[in-house]
């Protein structure tokens, strides 16, 4: 179930009030903090319960909890990629993430590698113009394989740097600083006969001190904002923009809000749906008074 | 007081209650900053200067121990309370994306201020950290 933990605008207002200040932190940090303020990730419980993509580029498994067994946790480095299924797709890759394998030459060419659901294609509104790359599984950086073709999947710009570098960074700095070694597991998700995966499961855990450096469990979506992806071929369109300011109606516009992530929505976004009722409200206040009040505009809809 | 704060390029602190990374140059920085007095931090980051332990000051409330001439190194502590003893901020810049989920309101905490003074140096396992060193 999709888990959202927010403060409601009232109270936040309260506490920025109290605070005298506008320096702020997001999410509990041990119960020291005394001001809350901003997004929570979101979190599901299990990897069946993630919402369709909402603008954020992963969601919190099992509260961070990876689903490693204590015989995983050994400190010998290692790396293991899954045979390409039939339709020629990746599965699971897992390894013992050590300093010594990781590389220590820059990363070759890999454009020879043609993934399932592989297009070219060339959109203005994409970082690098490429809504595609080659995205390693484990990435380059942490076990040196360059173009394994058990280790690449076709992902979206989005997913290769909002989703999966971030922790790759995370454990690649945290392993050449400390030299304990992280188990890590990526496992694309296909839904179906998809040729292109919805998305990857990311779980690490640090050895040597039991998880206290390196914990998490995430799904990052192979998704890109203001792009409709089909996942069963990999083709591809930008979304269809809405039309609220082609009219003089602009101030009678009824925008959904989730008062939770902050974003607002047009009524008939998609997203909207994902959207749970107790952080669901209409408004009829403009646009910029909703950005005015820390509202973002959803980047789907993009009302 | 004088806070001292490792960040993001996304202004990230934390994620999963964890710090996001580390640097033993950046430590051994820090305590070369701090000479002449202890430096104050929490547990937490305490494990982080274990080669320094008569270099450091401990305490869960350090914050509001600390004397005006101190530094703090603060990761995973609400400095909100505390806003008008700052005097000086240095924030070390990891020039990395890491994931977040506690990040830090810059622009309310320096108020457009630009620092004073910008360094880059190689730390023992990042290829360059700046260092920003703000008088507010």
């Amino acid at each position: 179930m999709k888990i959202r933990i927010g403060i409601i605008a009232l109270f936040l207002c309260v506490l920025m009030m109290l605070s005298a200040c506008g320096i702020s932190f997001t999410n509990d940090i041990g119960g020291q903090n005394a001001l809350f303020i901003g997004i929570t990730d979101t979190k599901v419980d299990a990897l069946g319960d993630v919402p369709e993509f909402d603008d954020e580029p992963y969601v919190i498994i099992n509260d961070n909890q990876p689903d490693f067994t204590e015989s995983d946790m050994v400190t010998k480095s290692y790396e293991r990629y899954s045979q390409l299924d039939s339709l020629g797709r990746c599965g699971v890759t897992m390894a013992c993430i050590g300093i010594d394998i990781m590389p220590t030459e820059e990363r070759g060419s890999i454009g020879q590698v043609k993934p399932t659901g592989w297009h070219t294609v060339k959109y203005d509104n994409v970082d690098g113009k490429y809504l595609y790359n080659r995205c390693h599984l484990i990435g380059y950086q942490l076990t040196g394989e360059n173009a394994n073709v058990k280790n690449l999947i076709t992902g979206t710009r989005y997913l290769n740097l909002e989703g999966m570098l971030p922790f790759e960074n995370l454990i690649a700095d945290y392993v050449k600083e400390t030299e304990n070694h992280v188990i890590y597991r990526v496992t694309p998700i296909f839904e179906g006969d998809n040729l292109l995966a919805s998305g990857v499961q990311m779980e690490a855990k640090s050895v040597e001190d039991n998880g206290e450096g390196i914990c998490f469990n995430v799904y990052a979506y192979n998704a890109q904002p203001d792009i409709v992806i089909d996942y069963a071929t990999g083709e591809s369109q930008l979304a269809e923009k809405s039309n609220f300011f082609d009219n003089d109606s602009t101030d009678t516009v009824e925008y959904i809000l989730n008062t939770s992530s902050k974003k607002f929505h047009s009524s008939d976004c998609g997203a909207v749906a994902n959207i749970k009722e107790q952080n669901k409200q209409t408004s009829d206040k403009t646009r910029d008074e909703l950005l005015k009040q820390g509202y973002e505009p959803c980047k789907q809809c993009n009302p | 007081m004088k806070i001292i704060i490792c960040l993001d390029d996304k202004n990230g602190m934390l994620f999963a209650a964890r710090r996001q990374s580390r640097d033993s140059a950046l430590c051994e920085r820090v305590i070369g900053l701090s000479k002449g007095s202890r430096l104050y931090m929490n547990e937490y980051s305490a494990k982080l200067f274990s080669d320094y332990s008569d270099q450091i000051y401990v305490d869960s409330d350090f914050l509001s121990k600390a004397p005006e001439t101190v530094s703090c190194f603060v990761e995973n502590t609400d400095i909100s309370p505390f806003i008008y003893q700052i005097k000086n901020v240095i924030i070390y810049r990891w020039n990395r994306v890491y994931p977040s989920d506690v990040k830090l309101d810059t622009q309310s905490l320096l108020k457009n201020k630009t620092p004073q003074c910008v360094t880059d140096f190689v730390g023992s396992s990042h290829n360059k950290i700046t260092e920003e060193i703000y008088i507010l």
